[in-house]
């Protein structure tokens, strides 16, 4: 099948081959996960996070995220330090199936190596290819 | 991925893969959401929802001597039960080991119909051609010829009953009666596997007919797929076979003491049953509720001094509770309702209590609840 993907992938993200994103903003970075991710995990009904203050690393678990069934794990797109955490996530982690761009980020970063480290992220184009992989795999 | 290429489809595969996510499940390609599992969940303890459980074996056993391997083969006193009644019960090793747990509808004395778990299927019939040997009986598989589909929750009669001229409201649960429906010959039986009141219907030569009915029931309830299975049942507290039973568990042990006959002898197991029912369970199945995060299968179990007291077998999200649930095995002499405990959640020993099953208040969901008033 060659359909467009199904999944929202804004532009103006950096993405990680784990389906998360990253929007950065000044000196900071909010993550989240993609559209993709949230609608393969189903319902999304809890969260472990980092608390604040707590140094992160690229591609390293920060935290966990758990549907009916499973559990994953949350890979930081950047470096840095935990700077906030969405608290609106505790009562209503739907809010990630939701809007997973917005409403439903998870953590903000303040990134300590930001221009290096953007380099090996994935742009929009790249990630809809990693999608288109995956959406073969599927089909095979 | 998954294997497509090799699994089985059912009667209903084109909705599924229309309107579902697939997996593999049992050698079946089958949906583990549609839209929501939490919808679905809530659709069954709230209205209704309607399962293609088609990939359970089904299982005919009649002949002359139908009866006494019938006998022979469970604990459960299916002989001294009337006719149309539908028996939760174990198929048991010698050791008293669960093979399988599984419904048998007597329709009559020398014609049984077994439904059985789809990964346990050929081991059962294995089994019982092993204990029927030198019997005269037969055993049909009418697994493909058929299409099963549950229709669970406190509306399933209204959702049902256009479909059928059986008067559903005046079956009793845990029977069954030959019938039609949307005029397809079946066998209704007010059995599930979600706590609620519902039904389970074997149609008959289905292949044609099945997705009509599909789609009669769905004016009335919810398609509900693999996930909301699991969450539901979880949920009712009914142990699922290879998660939170196997071989190595016996009835005692599984919290399944009621299904035995006391006054029975001679089927398989019968002798070590006895040994242990003297001697007691070691370990028995209990429900856990969580404060705060979720436990899932492997995970273990302490006391609230951080030693280990047993295993989560099922774990899960509650959509009823909003709370972490589990159920799994504790050491005896086993905590009670309400008694601390702790499961340890990736390193993390987080606290919950020993609960009852099921889960939820039996007065406000499941089978047993209060009418409503409204």
């Amino acid at each position: 099948m060659s359909n467009p993907s199904p999944y929202l992938v804004p532009d103006g993200l950096f993405y990680t081959n784990e389906h998360e994103w990253a929007r950065v903003t000044g000196g900071t970075a909010r993550v989240g996960i993609t559209d993709y991710a949230a609608k393969t995990l189903n319902d999304i009904v809890y969260l472990t996070l980092p608390p604040v203050g707590r140094e992160v690393k690229q591609l390293a678990s920060f935290g966990t995220v758990e549907s009916i069934k499973a559990v994953s794990e949350l890979y930081a797109p950047l470096s840095g330090t935990v700077i906030g955490t969405n608290q609106e996530l505790t009562n209503h982690p739907e809010l990630i199936n939701q809007s997973p761009y917005d409403a439903g980020w998870i953590i903000e970063l303040k990134p300590s190596i930001l221009e290096s480290e953007k380099k090996s992220l994935l742009s929009p184009k790249q990630y809809e290819e990693v999608l288109k992989s995956l959406d073969a795999d599927h089909q095979s | 991925m998954t294997a497509t290429k090799t699994s089985k489809h059912t009667p209903l595969y084109e909705f599924h893969r229309t309107h579902g996510k697939m997996v593999e499940f049992a050698g079946y390609d089958m949906p583990i959401w549609y839209t929501s599992t939490l919808e679905e969940h809530m659709a069954v303890r709230n209205r209704a929802g309607i399962f293609d459980v088609s990939h359970m074996g089904r299982v005919d056993v009649t002949g002359p001597d139908a009866a006494g391997f019938i006998e022979r083969l469970f604990p459960t006193g299916i002989g001294k039960q009337p006719n149309g009644k539908s028996v939760y019960t174990l198929l048991l090793n010698e050791d008293a080991g669960i093979i399988d747990d599984l419904i048998v509808l007597k329709a009559e004395e020398g014609k049984y119909l077994l439904v059985v778990n789809a990964a346990s299927k050929e081991k059962d019939l294995r089994h019982m051609e092993r204990v029927g040997a030198g019997l005269d009986f037969k055993i049909d598989d009418i697994t493909e010829t058929t299409t099963m589909i549950a229709i669970q929750g406190p509306s399933a009669v209204e959702a049902l009953q256009p479909l059928t001229p059986l008067p559903l409201a005046e079956m009793k649960r845990f029977t069954h009666a030959f019938s039609t429906v949307k005029g397809i010959n079946s066998v209704i039986t007010r059995t599930g596997y979600t706590g609620e009141d519902g039904f389970e219907i074997i149609v008959h030569n289905a292949a044609t007919g099945a997705m009509a009915i599909w789609e009669a029931l769905m004016r009335g309830a919810t398609p509900c797929a693999l996930g909301a299975r699991d969450s539901l049942r979880l949920e009712a507290g009914l142990p699922l076979y290879g998660s939170d039973m196997d071989e190595e568990t016996n009835p005692l042990e599984a919290d399944l003491g009621w299904v035995i006959s006391k006054d029975k002898r001679s089927y398989v197991g019968w002798q070590r049953l006895a040994s242990l029912t003297q001697q007691g369970p070691s370990k028995v199945r209990r429900g856990i509720v969580m404060d705060e995060r979720i436990p899932r299968h492997g995970f273990k179990v302490t006391d609230k001094s951080g030693d280990e007291i047993g295993l989560v077998t099922s774990g899960t999200f509650s959509p009823v509770l909003k709370r972490g649930i589990a159920m799994g095995y504790v050491k005896a002499p086993s905590p009670q309702p309400g008694d601390p405990v702790k499961v340890v959640v990736r390193d993390a020993p987080s606290d919950g209590r020993i609960a009852k099953f099921p889960f939820y208040d039996d007065s406000v969901y499941g089978w047993k609840r209060k009418p409503h008033q409204q």
